[in-house]
């Protein structure tokens, strides 16, 4: 009988904590997609060939029509602020599992989903565009898959980026003869603290205000982050004028160009660090 | 008592042996001497935490003449870079894998320990960063690092020589960039005849060479200066234009305007051995060259100075130009070359 009351009372206490657990809905943590939209302005970007009609057409403040026929992105450093201010960093030193390529030829490359973000209210979001020094190196060894998506030698890395990484790959046309477009973003700087360095950094931190607060509970939020490509021309910070040809304010076609020319598309797209932190980037909605 | 010592004994003889069963194999693999020749400045301090060791270079000298660091297994650093031609190589422009052409003119890999910057463009501040770059440039190996460890990493002959040169036989990204770069810091030309006459004074220079010389230090050495030949500076000296867009000198790393397609100072150890010359071997030949500077270069907003104040060029007759040639032979280094 004594045996029997301690079994009835621990199979009680079993079941309380059981209970407890299952009533307890509150998860201490849930995803957090973030979902990138392409766009010319409010339209998204339909990539073509030169020949593709329906290839979406943007026009310049400068009065140039360009279109797309690739269009990559490197998206990393990501840290989503609570709205008491905490700042809660997603795997910002890890490549592989903190960083990501868009690709607007890939559909599932447009949301990536953040694991296991705690529980709370979430009131900003911060991520780079490109990837940030200290981890811009090509090291294949420690990042193999974020080197296979950005670093791998099909995209004809420059030794100039030999730092790094490719940060931002467009191709595509502008003008009506539909003149070859390619501008590409990355990184020069060498040398250590202290001593000579050299280069100039193409890296740029985004910071944006969440509409409403994304609300990360028993629900996955969604936030849907805008990427206006109509800022590579015509942005905050420089109104771009193309032109093809080898001279030093020639920008439309080479690779590289002058460090100088790339730079001012890496401020269109991804502000200049002072007065713009946000670049073409905007949050369109928040789905709780 | 006899229990005790008995147990002792056994623990002593059990120690003993196993110390004995754990002892490595260590090799032996002493540092290389690293001797500065005279007047040279002092090396780049990257060599100070990567010296080159007996097997380190060994290893290193190996997998820069491995073809496999190619993704078709048919280019090896050596092949562009070829001994006999102070490690760089006769084509305009480099040429890796497939016959794809390069941007750039192949530079010679000589004296490299005692240089700031790498690269036409300087590009590079230390040479332990640079051969990742040729390993992964589509025009060049094609290949990635990952790649290259997994078709060498069952290499007997390079297991040993890792364990050799570093301890274990783990082949590594790290190591294998450091090891080819042991070997490129003991490639030191420094014993030609001009280091003969002028250093040694165990030789003299032919009436020629001395009158070569003697224009050389007006015309020449203020750019081309110091034992290296060349002041590690970088200029615009209004060379014809590599029209290639991904083209800009050394703006393409710095980001400015007054960098655009400036190059490093080319030094003019073994010249006699590096044609064609320039960024994209636009010379053929040495007289190519002189006859380019005494007719007049290209302008440019940011010009050297030296161009600028003298009406865009190095005026010089015949003769000067003969007697300059002759001087430049005279640093030709035929044992550096493998010449001799």
């Amino acid at each position: 009988m004594k045996n029997l009351k301690k079994y009835l009372l621990s199979a009680v206490i079993s079941a309380a904590f059981i209970s407890c657990n299952s009533n307890d809905d509150q998860p201490v943590a849930n995803n957090v997609t973030l979902e990138f939209n392409n766009t010319f302005k409010d339209q998204t970007i339909v990539l073509g060939d030169a020949t593709a009609t329906n290839a979406t057409v943007n026009t310049s403040t400068a009065g140039q029509t360009h279109s797309f026929s690739e269009l990559k992105y490197v998206i990393s450093n990501i840290r989503l602020i609570k709205a008491d201010g905490t700042e809660i960093p997603y795997n910002v030193n890890d490549l592989d599992k903190g960083a990501t390529v868009i690709d607007q030829a890939k559909p599932t490359s447009l949301n990536y989903v953040l694991n296991n973000i705690p529980a709370g209210e979430y009131k900003q979001i911060k991520f780079g565009l490109g990837v940030k020094n200290s981890l811009n190196t090509l090291d294949q060894v420690r990042f193999p898959n974020f080197y296979a998506a950005a670093g791998a030698n099909d995209t004809e890395m420059m030794w100039e980026w030999g730092a790094g990484y490719r940060f931002t790959k467009i191709e595509g046309f502008y003008d009506t003869d539909k003149k070859e477009l390619s501008i590409h973003t990355g990184s020069t700087v060498e040398g250590e603290e202290g001593n000579y360095t050299q280069g100039v950094d193409a890296y740029r931190d985004i910071t944006l205000n969440l509409p409403t607060n994304a609300i990360v509970d028993n629900k996955a939020p969604k936030i849907v982050i805008k990427a206006d490509f109509d800022k590579l021309l015509s942005g905050k910070t420089h109104t771009i004028t193309l032109s093809s040809g080898t001279g030093m304010d020639d920008n439309a076609t080479p690779n590289v160009h002058t460090a100088v020319q790339m730079l001012k598309f890496a401020d269109n797209l991804g502000g200049n660090g002072t007065n713009d932190t946000s670049g073409m980037f905007s949050v369109s909605n928040v789905q709780n | 008592m006899k229990k005790i010592f008995l147990f002792l004994i056994l623990i002593l003889t059990l120690s003993a042996c196993s110390t004995n069963d754990y002892e490595p194999i260590v090799y032996e693999n002493p540092e290389i001497a690293f001797d500065i020749p005279d007047g040279f400045p002092q090396p780049n301090s990257s060599i100070y935490t990567n010296k080159p060791t007996k097997y380190g270079v060994e290893l290193g000298k190996l997998l820069f003449n491995d073809k496999r660091f190619s993704a078709n297994n048919s280019v090896s650093c050596a092949s562009c870079h070829i001994q006999s031609n102070a490690f760089a190589d006769t084509n305009i422009q480099a040429i890796g894998i497939e016959g794809r052409i390069g941007l750039r003119n192949t530079p010679p890999i000589q004296n490299l320990a005692f240089m700031k910057f790498f690269n036409w463009d300087g590009s590079k501040l230390n040479l332990e960063s640079q051969p990742i770059f040729p390993i992964v440039t589509h025009e060049e190996m094609d290949s990635s690092i990952l790649e290259v460890i997994g078709k060498i990493k069952d290499d007997l002959q390079y297991k040993e020589l890792f364990k050799k040169a570093f301890g274990d036989e783990n082949i590594t990204a790290e190591r294998i960039y450091r090891s080819i770069v042991q070997y490129e810091y003991t490639l030191i030309s420094a014993n030609t005849k001009y280091d003969r006459v002028i250093r040694n004074k165990s030789e003299t220079f032919t009436e020629s060479e001395a009158k070569g010389y003697e224009i050389f230090q007006q015309k020449c050495a203020s750019c081309h200066s110091g034992e290296l030949f060349t002041d590690q500076s970088f200029r615009n000296i209004g060379f014809p234009i590599n029209t290639n867009s991904n083209e800009a000198g050394r703006a393409r790393v710095t980001g400015k305007p007054e960098d655009f397609m400036s190059f490093r100072v080319p030094s003019l150890r073994n010249v006699e051995y590096t044609a064609p010359y320039g960024s994209f071997g636009q010379f053929a030949t040495l007289k190519e060259v002189l006859d380019y500077f005494d007719n007049g270069v290209l302008s440019a907003d940011n010009l050297d100075p030296i161009f600028k104040e003298n009406d865009n060029r190095i005026p010089l007759t015949e003769d000067e130009k003969e007697y300059l040639i002759a001087f430049m032979k005279t640093l030709s280094d035929n044992e550096f070359t493998g010449r001799d």
